[in-house]
């Protein structure tokens, strides 16, 4: 039995070392050509089957030109946006968005954000992000996430 | 004696946000809805989906993303009449704390600000639930979309031994339409 190609993999490999990060580096932007399908499938793969995620006739009678991403993709893609840079053994401790404009489908959103804080937490090495996601019509969202890193013992 | 709607909404605070107290997750953590999400955002990172990198990791083996959370506990779907019902997935069983606010006037939401807080990662086989509780309802504000209320609730997320691994802050705006009748 033939095996599925292997995804193709955007992120990064190695985790970077929390000791190198300093405030003012910048997270490694990340753009989204959002078509209809992006919208459905983020939606869908959340669990959320609200119809202005996939109907689009629905969502023109809702006052909205075309259907929109929903918020559970949000934190998705804000998640990927932190581990794509930050490499497989960071984990996100908080994530906090504010929600701007909509995400209407035939858009392109783009993430980009910075390190604003680093400091050693109990056993892990922890980063600060501010970031924002943008469209053309504005912010979509902007937010603050905590990364925690692995450090060596008595280190850091 | 009729109380006032500030009094009616304080008796919320504290309350459970749907009609049902906590959500059990109809299914466990797994792995086929952990790589329907990745493939779906296009989340490559091995140690969501690729066992032999993910028991190289700092974790040991598979986790699940920890931005899935709010997804485990989400209803299973009743698909036939969803848009008559407004686009609610269930079927509403009882009347919820926030039709206070539908009564009031402030029959417009729009989703303002969701903040996660992550204790721990979920692997695969783990059961999650959810509870969610009112923890404020702001005095009325106006906004450029009209006169509201922020109501935030926080949902806790506990794993099998009643232990939270995650929590959650939303905040919507409950507003009344500039141009509808008061």
């Amino acid at each position: 039995m033939k095996e599925s190609p292997a995804p193709p993999r955007q992120g990064r490999r190695a985790t970077l070392d929390w000791a190198d990060i300093r405030t003012g580096d910048e997270v490694t932007p990340m753009e989204i050509d959002v078509t209809a399908t992006v919208v459905v499938a983020g939606a869908i793969a959340t669990r959320d089957f609200m119809p202005v995620h996939h109907d689009r006739d629905y969502a023109n009678a809702q006052g909205a030109p075309d259907i929109f991403m929903n918020i559970l993709s949000d934190t998705a893609y804000c998640s990927r946006f932190l581990t794509d840079w930050a490499g497989p053994d960071a984990t996100v401790r908080r994530l906090a968005i504010r929600l701007g404009v909509p995400m209407f489908a035939g858009g392109t959103l783009v993430y980009r954000g910075s390190v604003t804080g680093h400091e050693r937490r109990g056993d892990e090495g922890v980063v600060t992000v501010e970031f924002r996601a943008t469209n053309d019509l504005g912010d979509h969202l902007t937010g603050t996430a905590e990364l925690g890193f692995p450090v060596p013992e008595g280190g850091g | 004696m009729t109380e006032s709607i500030d009094d009616r909404l304080a008796a919320l605070v504290g309350r459970p946000v749907g009609s049902r107290g906590t959500s059990v997750a109809p299914d466990p953590v797994n792995q086929p809805m952990i790589r329907h999400w990745a493939a779906a955002f296009e989340d490559w990172n091995p140690v969501y989906t690729d066992p032999e990198e993910a028991s190289r990791s700092r974790f040991g083996g598979i986790v699940a993303p920890p931005l899935m959370l709010q997804t485990w506990t989400m209803a299973t779907p009743r698909i036939t009449g969803i848009a008559e019902r407004g686009g609610s997935p269930v079927e509403a069983d009882e009347v919820g704390p926030l039709a206070v606010l539908d009564e009031a006037g402030y029959v417009g939401t729009l989703a303002t600000d969701s903040e996660f807080e992550i204790v721990r990662y979920l692997r695969l086989g783990e059961v999650v639930s959810a509870t969610s509780t009112i923890e404020s309802i702001s005095e009325e504000k106006r906004t450029r979309l009209g006169a509201g209320r922020f109501v935030t609730w926080v949902t806790d997320y506990t794993d099998e031994a009643g232990e939270v691994v995650g929590r959650q802050r939303f905040r919507i705006l409950k507003f009344k339409p500039e141009g509808a009748p008061a």
